[in-house]
């Protein structure tokens, strides 16, 4: 029997969204290789959602707590872990791939002298071995690899593995656990700058072309991005950018930013290849043109043909009320 | 200040990736190598500590081909001391391997930092860095964006979802870089030069083969046919629709 | 403004050109404004076949001497090979002399030549025609520059030659009358020119002779032959070629020429499509600039050409590799300037004018005046004099080797083509038939600039209405495939003449093969950073000057 610990990513004092991803993950492992999932908490105390985690499969969950805990604590965390995985008998070890957890899986890796693969999309189980496929040279391929041994250590990428409902026991065990936070220490969070997501963060990015007619028109996608609660950034094409009309912080492609959004919203854009590159690896493209015979509209996996100005002010209402 | 520096000679990231016939690994023909970007950072920011400090070495390795001697030659001519090149033929897919061989170089040679770009552009690892410093004990941070150093303490600024983490560590210590960190600098003509006469080890690397194995590399698949949903604003609800209850983005 | 060329009125070119910034490509020893110096015994400007055949042969002169020589080439282009564009099809016998201890089969060429055909194509058929003795290639192999550019670097290197990659040579540094080497071009500027933070200030580097290898339309050759006052009998004229790579199902063993279609009947121009591998083929589409039509658009014909049978049949379900373009200095014999030395400096190759038109050759050329000045150079330095009459045995060399001689066969035959197609080609068969001697005495050219210029009625517009993507593609889809990502907030490198009306704007948005020109709202837009450095900008248009190092194309097998 090959249990999987699912490591999940407090961060004052609630689980991170994320960790529901990465119990969704360690279920649908551990179902393939016959075994239990056990969710992995490492806190200074309680931590708000670590009852919730059940509903997506966790059959045991375990919160370790140390007053050095608080933050993030990597040399203390990944001893923790380690020790614990060293402990029972894992077949794999999950992580989110978020920033924390790329920083703490190579450590807890190392600490077991095994493997550890990065940014995982996808992983089946053949014969025993968890054979795993990751995204490879930016996104251009696919790479497809097999671990030897146990257990395997891998860290999902976020937004691939949507949380699914399968609910299990989902026990509540809390220990202490002793040893320091480690040499290295966070000291603290401070919040990144209000106002400007950067293009190349946002889960969704508004981008807008030389349909736009005028640097002014830009308002009408500022408007869209808005209607997002802050999670939208507003992109620029070359052409646009080269005409001054927006900075080139904002340019997607080309000698701009490489992006991958959960959603891609083209506007006004045509699709010329420079464009298309720097984009075409985000999850959802939507485009809104006016001539059906764009390029754009062979990428994109939704399209509206029509007038941008007449459109997107729809679009922004819309969405508007999705978020109350 | 005596700092080692890790590099990596990666094809560039503008390479059109055509898979070989082993269905395996990248067709190489055509392919530009390059000074693996954010490696560049981590040779300027070695170079900056050493020019603050007044007095030390840079010293760069690698692990790779003979021809990543010439990636080595690269930084050397940006300012870098001297260069070792661990050479291997193959470069194992398992990061602690690679991570194995250089500790074995690393260990005893008293660097106050050992600096790695937080990633390679060609497998997008992201773990090398953080798996030297456990096999030398040492402590790390990775992704550095921003960084001070005041003799043997360090405090270091890294990105994560939504804000940025302050982080103290003592030196000795290992550090990943991100962009942002600084702007490298273009090797100047003289740089070129003397980087010809600079020391360049070559031994060979002792390499297992680790515990995860190529199965395939294979293109990503084809994006499914995307549709028009409609015409104008009364398309817009059916649009809202699907990117909820399909796409699942809203 | 518009003035005198609105709708179809006659314009011409040079009118609207600024003059060749002499005063900035030469510039005294000592000026301010450099940051480091350096010294080397030679510098060669340009790390093409010319530049590398050069710094190749030289080293193993100052090997075979016991001689420790200092030989610096400088390259704007980021990596070798990257500003590199030919068809090709090569003649080896200039690999044969520069490395006699090789055989053919290790030289960077791709397959032999064993089949090869030419055709007249009209819209929807193709004609096969004799092949003229002219391009008889027998012999000769299928090549990539870049291919053969990074194979001479790597020699070139291992024999101890100083490779500067990244550094554009933007004037030359003189001591009087003499050349005394370059000055490389600032990096890291913003827009308005003002230093950012990775601000590298310009070079000087000097030298006993400098060696001028910068290819087609070379600037500072340009500068210098300007500036001494050396003239050639016809001024230099131009062609632009536009030439892409693509991966085909179908595989293709003919080296294939055509002439006709869609070149106009007033234009001068073919095309060709060559297998690097029976499914790799190298297309592309050459034609004079000095067309007569103010709406021709080159990479528009090619993109049409490629809808034909004759190359659909290869491109339908490929895929576009690369694409690229340059241009080829066409004049010929006549337009080879009087020396190509003088007081410290050769000057080799294409910028030299020693391409041969009929037979598309110019590698071979171009790597033999390297050896030539090479030799000329080495004697030169054995003797303490690198004057001009001692670097004028380079010319002399020239002037005695098979290039001048098959120069001087072919050398009215391009020219006769100056009105055009038809007329062209019965003189052409004239001159062929009678080795040169019919018609006999020089035809006179003017320089493309001074063709008078019109929209000729239904003219088409711009480009091939909306490229499909998939066989055909829009300018600015192919500069990306060019492989320039030329920072987008670069200083403007070139000079815009005063006053451009629409109708020259527009006659420049056709010429551009990269879409560097644009009209937006009656005035001319400059979109620098797409720039390919093909130079027929520097031709007919706004003049070209070096710019930050690394900038422009990446090609990789062009």
């Amino acid at each position: 029997m090959s249990h999987v610990l699912a490591v999940l990513e407090p961060r004052d004092g609630a689980l991170r969204k994320v960790s529901h991803e990465v119990v969704t993950g360690a279920r649908r492992l551990a179902d393939a290789l016959g075994g239990s999932v056990e969710a992995l908490i490492l806190a200074a105390g309680a931590v708000q959602g670590a009852d919730q985690v059940g509903r997506f499969g966790a059959d045991k969950v375990i919160t370790l707590t140390n007053a050095a805990f608080g933050r993030y604590a990597p040399e203390g965390y990944a001893r923790a872990i380690a020790e614990r995985v060293k402990r029972g008998a894992y077949g794999a070890v999950v992580f989110a791939a978020s920033a924390t957890g790329k920083d703490l899986a190579p450590r807890v890796a190392a600490r077991l002298g095994r493997p550890l693969a990065q940014d995982v999309t996808d992983f089946s189980v053949d014969g025993g071995a968890v054979t795993v496929i990751r995204p490879v040279y930016a996104g251009k391929a696919l790479l497809k690899l097999k671990i030897t041994g146990a257990p395997a250590v891998i860290s999902l990428r976020p937004s691939v593995f949507t949380p699914v409902e399968r609910p299990k026991g989902g026990a509540q065990e809390t220990a202490a656990v002793a040893g320091s936070a480690g040499r290295v220490v966070v000291k603290q969070i401070k919040a990144a700058e209000a106002g400007t997501l950067d293009v190349a963060e946002a889960p969704i990015i508004v981008s807008g072309g030389r349909g736009l007619k005028e640097p002014a028109n830009f308002k009408v996608l500022e408007e869209l991005a808005a209607a997002f609660a802050g999670r939208a950034a507003v992109g620029a094409s070359r052409a646009v950018v080269d005409a001054g009309w927006r900075p080139h912080a904002d340019q997607v492609g080309q000698t701009g930013k490489t992006v991958s959004p959960t959603l891609y919203v083209a506007v006004g854009i045509s699709g010329a290849i420079q464009h298309l590159a720097g984009m075409r690896t985000s999850k959802v493209i939507v485009a809104i043109n006016k001539d059906k015979d764009a390029p754009i509209f062979k990428v994109a996996d939704y399209g509206i043909v029509g007038d941008l100005f007449e459109v997107v002010p729809k679009l922004t209402e819309a969405i508007k009320k999705l978020h109350g | 200040m005596k700092i080692a520096v890790c590099i990596k000679r990666v094809p560039d990231s503008e390479t059109r990736v055509k898979i070989a016939s082993d269905g395996k690994s990248l067709d190489e023909a055509g392919v530009k190598f390059i000074l693996n970007p954010y490696d560049e950072f981590a040779v300027e920011e070695a170079l900056r500590r050493k020019e603050t400090a007044g007095s030390g070495e840079v010293v760069v390795i690698a692990l790779g081909p003979a021809a990543a001697q010439e990636t080595i030659r690269t930084a050397l001519a940006m300012g870098a001391d001297r260069g070792i090149l661990l050479q291997s033929d193959g470069i194992p897919t398992d990061g602690l391997e690679v991570a194995n061989a250089l500790a074995a170089e690393l260990k005893g040679a008293g660097f106050d930092l050992i600096l790695f770009g937080k990633m390679a552009i060609d497998d997008y690892n992201h773990q090398v860095g953080p798996m030297v410093a456990e096999l030398l004990e040492l402590p790390c941070v990775t992704t550095v964006a921003h960084l001070e150093i005041d003799g043997a303490k360090g405090v270091a600024e890294r990105e994560i979802e939504g804000g940025v983490e302050v982080v103290e560590f003592p030196l000795p210590a290992v550090l990943t870089t991100d962009k942002g960190l600084n702007e490298p600098r273009y090797p100047a003509l003289k740089g070129i030069m003397a980087a010809k006469k600079k020391p360049l080890d070559v031994k060979p690397a002792t390499l297992r083969p680790g515990a995860l194995e190529i199965v395939a590399l294979t293109p990503p698949p084809e994006r499914k046919q995307g549709k028009i949903v409609g015409e104008g604003g009364a398309a817009v609800p059916e649009l809202v629709r699907l990117l909820r209850e399909e796409a699942k983005v809203l | 403004m518009v003035e005198g060329a609105g709708s179809g009125e006659p314009f011409v070119p040079a009118r609207y050109q600024p003059p060749l910034p002499v005063d900035r490509l030469i510039l005294k020893d000592g000026a301010e404004g450099a940051g480091d110096r350096m010294e080397l015994d030679v510098l060669i400007v340009g790390a093409g076949p010319a530049g590398l055949a050069c710094a190749i042969e030289l080293a193993r002169l100052a090997q075979h001497d016991g001689r420790d020589l200092n030989i610096g080439v400088l390259e704007k282009a980021e990596a070798l090979g990257e500003h590199c564009l030919s068809g090709a099809v090569v003649n080896p016998r200039a690999f044969r002399e520069l490395f006699p201890d090789l055989k053919d089969a290790d030289f960077p060429l791709r397959g032999p030549v064993t089949k090869e055909r030419v055709a007249f194509l009209t819209s929807r058929r193709a004609f096969t025609l004799p092949t003229p003795p002219t391009m008889h290639n027998a012999g000769n192999y299928v090549a990539s520059l870049c291919e053969i550019v990074r194979w001479l670097g790597e020699r070139a290197v291992a024999l101890g030659v100083n490779l500067f990659t990244g550094f554009p040579a933007a004037s030359l540094l003189v001591n009087e009358r003499r050349v005394v080497g370059v000055r490389t071009a600032a990096t890291g500027l913003d827009r308005e020119g003002r230093p950012l933070s990775n601000y590298m200030a310009p070079n000087d580097l000097t030298a006993k002779v400098t060696a001028l290898a910068e290819g087609t339309r070379g600037t500072l050759s340009q500068g210098w032959l300007e500036w001494q006052a050396v003239t050639s009998e016809n001024p230099q004229i131009f062609a632009l070629g536009v030439k892409e790579i693509w991966e085909t199902k179908r595989p293709l063993h003919t080296i294939v020429h055509t002439l006709g279609w869609p070149v106009p009947p007033d234009a001068f121009g073919g095309s060709f499509m060559y297998p690097l591998e029976p499914n790799l083929v190298a297309l592309g589409i050459v034609v004079g600039l000095d067309y007569r039509d103010a709406g021709l658009d080159v990479h528009e014909l090619l993109q049409r050409m490629k809808l034909h049978p004759l190359f659909r049949q290869y491109v339908e379900g490929g895929e576009l590799v690369e694409w690229g373009a340059k241009t080829i200095p066409e004049g010929g014999y006549y337009s080879v300037p009087a020396r190509r030395s003088g007081d410290g400096v050769v000057i080799l190759g294409d910028s030299a004018g020693l391409v041969d038109v009929p037979s598309l050759k110019g590698i071979h050329y171009a790597m033999q005046s390297g050896m030539l000045a090479a030799r000329a150079i080495h004697a030169g330095l054995g003797a303490g004099d690198t004057s001009a009459a001692r670097l004028a045995e380079y010319d002399r060399s020239v002037d005695a080797s098979f290039i001048m001689k098959d120069l001087y066969r072919t050398r009215n035959m391009r020219l006769a083509f100056k009105d055009g197609f038809y007329a062209g080609g019965f003189q052409a068969a004239l001159m062929t038939l009678t080795g040169g001697r019919v018609p006999g005495g020089k035809i006179a050219m003017e320089a493309d600039a001074d063709v008078p210029r019109q929209l000729t009625p239904g003219s088409r517009p711009g480009s091939v209405p909306t490229p499909d993507g998939k066989l055909t593609l829009s300018k600015v889809d192919g500069v990306f495939k060019s492989g320039n990502a030329t920072r987008d907030t670069i200083p403007v490198h070139l000079v815009v003449g005063k006053d451009v009306p629409a109708a020259v704007a527009e006659f420049y948005a056709r010429m551009c093969p990269a879409g560097v020109y644009e009209v937006a709202q009656g005035a001319l837009r400059v979109n620098a950073p797409n720039c390919v450095d093909c130079k027929a900008t520097d031709v007919l248009g706004p003049r070209w000057t070096p710019r930050e190092g690394g900038s422009g194309p990446k090609y990789k097998r062009m």
